[in-house]
């Protein structure tokens, strides 16, 4: 499966109270574009989704909070996913793209495919996570443990490269910033 | 010096939360901080980079949290990108406590001359509104800091010498 195509199945498992934290480039725009809105979509600081999404998940225990981060975001960023790990929010899910590259630069290899994920995972004692490669058949039930499992969760998948042609997101991150922050009012 | 328990009050009436990476000009306050850690209103979150303890910094400020991030001024080299395409473009309100390395107590210490050299004009050059605090009228200089953080809706710097916070 392609990243978009996994993006558009996360569509049934979301609910009002969930909160989305995309990694730039083409993950951001592919989340904008396929589900609902506002969610945290990062246009840069690249390394640095995973991070936020521990910020917002440690200080909003009530919300569930998902990064979805495309292999180079979390290869940049590495050191964040051991924060995450030693303070445990279980109200935070990490969803790993893969692809193997910096797709939206151009397709330059990442060093990706040196790790082992599950035995990284493994070793870091988190309560679940999986690494596979996704198929219309086996995403469904993952993608149901993974958002209902109620603890901290990584969800890893292998996807293949490709892009919908999707246009630029059209909020000035002020925008962004100014839509995320009313959700919290509200309360 | 400060006294560190009534900096930590004020701390903890001002933010929600605290991050980042150590400097020995904060030794005092991270270990009166993590002594207290149980019974304190604000989540503590160490950090592995500077730049992540700004990531953390936003997750709290994205829910109209206010957070502080610590760090010595050499972390100022690792967190300009998560200054410029993210708190300053996204608007985020978060106060950064930098210790101020590099000046003539730090004459053995060549690995931070270059950015003590360098401290204020890079700060400027980032467009960051800073303050030096000072042991005298140091509510007054944090206020200032924290009205400005909130007016516009910015980080702020606040800098910390040798002696202010720690012996
Ligand atoms: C600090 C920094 N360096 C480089 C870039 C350029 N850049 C933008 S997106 C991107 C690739 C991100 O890769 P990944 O997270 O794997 O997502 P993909 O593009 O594969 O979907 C790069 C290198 C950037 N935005 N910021």
């Amino acid at each position: 499966m392609r990243g978009y195509e996994v993006i558009a199945c996360l569509k049934d498992y979301l609910t009002e109270d969930d909160l989305l934290v995309s990694s730039n480039g083409n993950i951001s725009r592919e989340v904008y574009h396929l589900l609902t809105k506002p969610q945290v979509y990062l246009r840069g600081s690249m390394g640095l989704p995973v991070g936020v999404g521990l910020g917002l998940a440690v200080m909003n225990s009530d919300k569930r909070v998902t990064v979805i981060t495309g292999d180079g975001n979390l290869l940049m960023g590495f050191g964040s996913l051991i924060t995450t790990a030693f303070y445990r929010p279980k109200n935070l899910r990490i969803l790993i793209l893969d692809n193997t590259q910096y797709y939206t630069t151009g397709g330059q290899k990442t060093v990706s495919t040196a790790i082992n994920y599950n035995k990284f995972f493994e070793s870091l004692n988190i309560e679940y996570f999986k690494s596979l490669i996704p198929t219309e058949m086996n995403l469904k039930p993952v993608l149901s443990e993974f958002f209902d499992i109620g603890l901290l969760s990584i969800l890893h998948l292998t996807i293949e490269e490709g892009k919908q042609d999707l246009a630029n997101i059209p909020w000035h991150p002020t925008q962004i910033s100014m839509e995320i922050q009313k959700k919290f009012l509200k309360e | 010096m400060i006294d560190i328990s009534e900096f930590i009050k004020f701390i903890e009436e001002n933010f929600d939360l605290v991050s980042g990476v150590p400097c020995s000009y904060f030794k005092n306050l991270l270990a009166t901080l993590a002594k207290q850690e149980e019974g304190l209103t604000i989540k503590h979150l160490i950090a592995t980079r500077e730049d992540e303890a700004i990531a953390i910094a936003t997750g709290a400020a994205l829910s109209r949290k206010r957070a502080l991030v610590y760090m010595q001024n050499s972390g100022i080299g690792n967190i300009g990108d998560a200054l410029t395409s993210l708190v300053q473009l996204y608007q985020l309100p978060m106060m950064l406590l930098i210790s101020s390395r590099g000046l003539e107590d730090d004459i053995d210490f060549p690995e931070h001359s270059i950015m003590g050299d360098i401290n204020d004009p890079l700060l400027e050059t980032l467009k960051l509104k800073y303050w030096y605090l000072k042991e005298e009228w140091w509510q007054k200089i944090m206020q200032e800091a924290i009205t400005e953080m909130n007016t516009q809706s910015l980080p702020v710097v606040v800098m910390v010498k040798k002696g202010v916070l720690s012996e």
